[in-house]
């Protein structure tokens, strides 16, 4: 029984997301997985353990860039390239991790900021003899075809994305359950306290920033294999508050707010640009609002509803269930 | 080696630039130092400012009255959105004030495509005058821009010390509530505060404007250098923030001149080492909340 309430909401959220493809154009749903996946990272930082990062492109670049460097200088194995992917997030996050999660939240989000600014220069600039600068690398059809699925096929690409993203979320639902999730949250609550249990700070901070931004370069990772090309434009300061915006859109730190954020994030700005071509108003206001509304964002004003209604529902009070 | 003419016009050129990021950020400066909030929306009010400066002198020809009108709508958009906004969140943790902020500026950027269009619009310069310093050329508009934020600055000195309003500000950023204990009207403190921000960021808005293009993103697009700057002279420290945006302003200037694609970074690198020295900036100071 617990097994099954366990997966119960994963299984039932993904396989919303999967029927989403029946009724959505396919580059719409690609687009939502990944940049639910983009998301989950910064919202555990947010919500989670109280850092907020306006500089998450940036991490999306290391994995992007890291992926396609190697499918346009060296392999064509695409599963690799996420792979190698994941392990550049881990490097990089492991290598500036130690003084980022020194600073103080408002130094923290500015930084990472800054880091952002700085890769962005880097591959616009300084190495454009390996990225080509701002004509960026296409390794469309470096891309060599797998044998069971097929990634260069978008059709195909949108059932790993969803196998990957249900792995993501299970990850992170294991997380928010283990001792560790507590302790992210105790030092967003009081670090203090936390120390006085015998945790240390920096290794939980450490630890949960490694976890989160390499899940955003693994979201990296899967845009260069999906769009067969990637320029400096991923890492973009203009863009570099997309993923706090779909973060609070959804409700921070909550589970499935990243996927709901990101349909509304995606599905407004597709409608809203074909409409009055001016989505900055609506976003910029949307989130003023929100914030101003108690800050807890779609999924989370939802949530608390949608646990009463199961609990009516089942007759039974269960917290887990849509958690 | 680089010749002297032209370290002379890099150095005046990183001068100017340093004016334009000292007004752009001194109101990020005085809102976190005053109100303890982070207040990014400053970047707009420099955004309109450039665009009122833009269509006024276009109207009379002469970019000072549109200079003037530039500063008094960003000091006015800057009054409503502290009416609007601001008033309910001061009580609130800095990442809070961070988001809502965005949420403005992102928003206000809308309403400025939404009278503007998405289209560049050059300004023209004021003064196509040129000077001679020491055998080098140099257009004497970012002479002016110099001269101006200099004037500025001592006006906020000015002001800060010798008047009882600018001393209460002070006060206020040291111990909010004594100030408060000696009957001073606190919230009518920040919203002066407020205006005053918003309009020294419309006045770099419309200096800014004749040395750029005016676009709607250009508030976007500084955005990473202002908050460098007030990061490396630390949060709600206006000395710090003159000496970082002048360092800033040399290092993108000459580093150029070393070596042209790393110029943009090395502000960046600089920051990262000085944060790694010195937590809180070059003059921070390590309180955090009231």
């Amino acid at each position: 029984m617990g097994l099954v309430r366990w997966w119960g909401g994963l299984v039932v959220a993904f396989g919303l997301l999967a029927l989403l493809r029946v009724y959505l154009p396919l580059p719409f749903a690609i687009e939502i997985m990944i940049f639910s996946i983009y998301t989950i990272g910064c919202s555990f930082l947010l919500g989670r353990v109280g850092f907020i990062s306006f500089g998450q492109p940036a991490y999306l670049a290391v994995g992007a860039y890291a992926t396609s460097f190697y499918l346009y200088y060296f392999g064509t194995n695409p599963y690799v390239g996420i792979l190698i992917g994941i392990a550049a997030g881990v490097v990089v996050t492991l290598a500036v991790g130690p003084l980022l999660v020194r600073l103080r939240g408002d130094y923290f989000a500015l930084v990472n900021l800054a880091l952002a600014v700085i890769i962005y220069y880097l591959m616009q600039k300084v190495l454009a003899d390996i990225t080509h600068g701002d004509n960026g690398l296409w390794f469309l059809t470096n891309t060599a075809s797998t044998l069971v699925l097929d990634l260069t096929r978008p059709d195909q690409f949108f059932i790993f994305a969803l196998l990957v993203g249900f792995a993501v979320w299970a990850f992170y639902k294991y997380l928010d359950d283990s001792i560790f999730g507590a302790c992210c949250l105790a030092v967003k609550v009081n670090e203090d306290k936390l120390r006085f249990l015998g945790y240390d700070n920096f290794k939980v901070r450490l630890t949960a920033f490694v976890i989160a931004n390499t899940t955003t370069a693994l979201a990296g990772a899967l845009y260069a294999v999906y769009l067969g090309f990637v320029s400096p434009e991923i890492t973009s300061p203009a863009r570099a508050a997309d993923p706090v915006v779909v973060t609070i859109l959804g409700g921070a730190g909550t589970l499935y707010g990243p996927i709901v954020g990101s349909i509304v994030y995606t599905g407004m700005k597709d409608s809203v640009s074909k409409i009055i071509g001016n989505w900055e108003l609506i976003v910029g206001f949307t989130l003023v609002f929100i914030m101003l509304a108690g800050e807890k964002g779609i999924w989370g004003s939802i949530e608390p509803r949608l646990n009463r209604l199961i609990a009516r529902v089942t007759g039974v009070r269960n917290d887990e269930v849509g958690q | 080696m680089i010749s002297s003419q032209l370290l002379t016009s890099g150095f005046v050129f990183g001068l100017s630039m340093g004016s334009i990021f000292f007004l752009m950020t001194i109101g990020l400066s005085l809102c976190f130092g005053v109100m303890r909030v982070i207040s990014l929306d400053q970047l707009l009010y420099y955004t309109v400012g450039a665009y009122i400066t833009y269509s006024i002198s276009l109207a009379t020809g002469n970019l000072w009255i549109g200079l003037v009108g530039g500063v008094a709508v960003g000091g006015l958009t800057a009054l409503a959105v502290e009416r609007l906004v601001f008033r309910r969140i001061y009580e609130r943790e800095l990442p809070f004030s961070m988001i809502t902020s965005f949420g403005v500026l992102i928003g206000g950027v809308g309403v400025v495509k939404f009278f503007w269009g998405l289209v560049p619009r050059p300004v023209p310069v004021p003064i196509d005058a040129q000077v001679f310093i020491l055998g080098t050329e140099i257009p004497v508009y970012r002479l002016v821009v110099v001269a101006i934020a200099a004037l500025v600055y001592l006006g906020i000195w000015l002001f800060l010390h010798k008047t009882i309003v600018g001393k209460a500000i002070r006060a206020g950023t040291e111990n909010v509530e004594h100030v408060e204990a000696l009957g001073i009207n606190v919230s009518r403190l920040f919203t002066l505060t407020f205006i005053i921000a918003g309009a020294l960021s419309g006045l770099a808005g419309g200096l800014h404007a004749p040395l750029i293009m005016v676009d709607p993103n250009m508030g976007l697009e500084v955005l990473a250098f202002a908050f460098m700057v007030v990061i490396i002279g630390g949060l709600g420290s206006i000395k710090g923030t003159l000496i970082s945006s002048f360092l800033v302003g040399q290092v993108i200037s000459l580093g150029s001149l070393v070596y042209a694609p790393l110029a943009q970074m090395a502000p960046f690198v600089l920051m990262l080492l000085i944060l790694l020295i010195k937590p809180t900036g070059l003059f921070g100071s390590p309180m955090l909340k009231r």
